[in-house]
């Protein structure tokens, strides 16, 4: 939760695209988060500084636990539960992250 | 609960992490801070290496160190908040461990300094002999101040890679 600007341990060669339910959500600094469950698995999906959510229209409220979202991103090297998102579609709007 | 987690539930650990300009404010704050210590300890480090030969050391000391010491106001309270924040991440984390045995070696450097070589600088800073380079214990002292509070400064920006 700390690395806030080291992208290179995200495998930026593979894209991956998720779809699940919000079990739980920080809307921290210095990046946001969800957990996002998808059948199989439970990934912690890294999202951005709050700042930056709330300008690009992202509000805490709309990552709620129980919230469908998708997510695209990059998998962390060295935790394959993380996963650092481009962008995150919640309720039918897309919001990019970078 | 662990203290740790005692700490980042605290108020101030709350609030640091969700209320949306504290962070970044307190960010700011410590670079300020970092960059008025490390500005005003550079110009006595580097006056000890040798540079600006035509100005007293003792002199220049007196007006750029309560600089140095005042810069700690802004360094220290700011860290100690972020470090509410992610206490656990922080006491996991070898950089943080090892920039704060960085600046425990950088103070002590500082306090060897002053305990030994500048309580002889009536000496080494005479007008006669300030032309000089300065003596070897207080140009070492300036390269290991320098060394010590860059690598502090690197450690620190490494915290958000590792």
């Amino acid at each position: 939760m700390l690395a806030h600007h080291g992208w290179s341990e995200y495998d930026s060669a593979t894209t991956l695209k998720l779809t699940g339910k919000i079990v739980e959500s920080g809307y921290e600094h210095p990046h946001g988060h969800v957990r996002l469950e998808t059948p199989g698995k439970t990934w912690t999906v890294v999202l951005a500084p709050p700042s930056r959510m709330e300008r690009r229209g992202l509000e805490k409220a709309m990552l709620t636990p129980g919230a469908e979202a998708s997510v695209e991103g990059y998998a962390n090297r060295g935790k394959p539960e993380e996963l650092r998102a481009e962008r995150i579609t919640i309720g039918g709007k897309t919001f990019e992250l970078r | 609960m662990t203290p740790l987690g005692a700490l980042e539930a605290s108020a101030l650990g709350q609030a640091m992490r969700q209320w949306m300009w504290l962070y970044p404010s307190v960010e700011i704050a410590h670079i300020v801070g970092i960059a008025l210590l490390f500005g005003s300890i550079a110009v006595l480090d580097l006056r000890l290496l040798g540079v600006w030969k035509r100005v007293p050391v003792k002199a220049l000391a007196a007006q750029v160190l309560p600089w140095s010491a005042a810069s700690f106001v802004l360094i220290v309270p700011s860290g100690l908040m972020m470090f509410v924040a992610h206490a656990s991440d922080f006491i996991a984390s070898p950089v943080f461990v090892l920039k704060m045995c960085l600046i425990m070696a950088a103070g002590v450097n500082a306090a060897a300094f002053h305990a030994i070589t500048f309580r002889t600088v009536d000496v080494w800073d005479s007008e006669g002999m300030r032309k000089l380079v300065p003596p070897p214990s207080a140009r070492l002292a300036g390269a290991l101040s320098l060394a010590l509070w860059v690598s502090v400064i690197a450690c620190g920006r490494l915290l958000a890679y590792y």
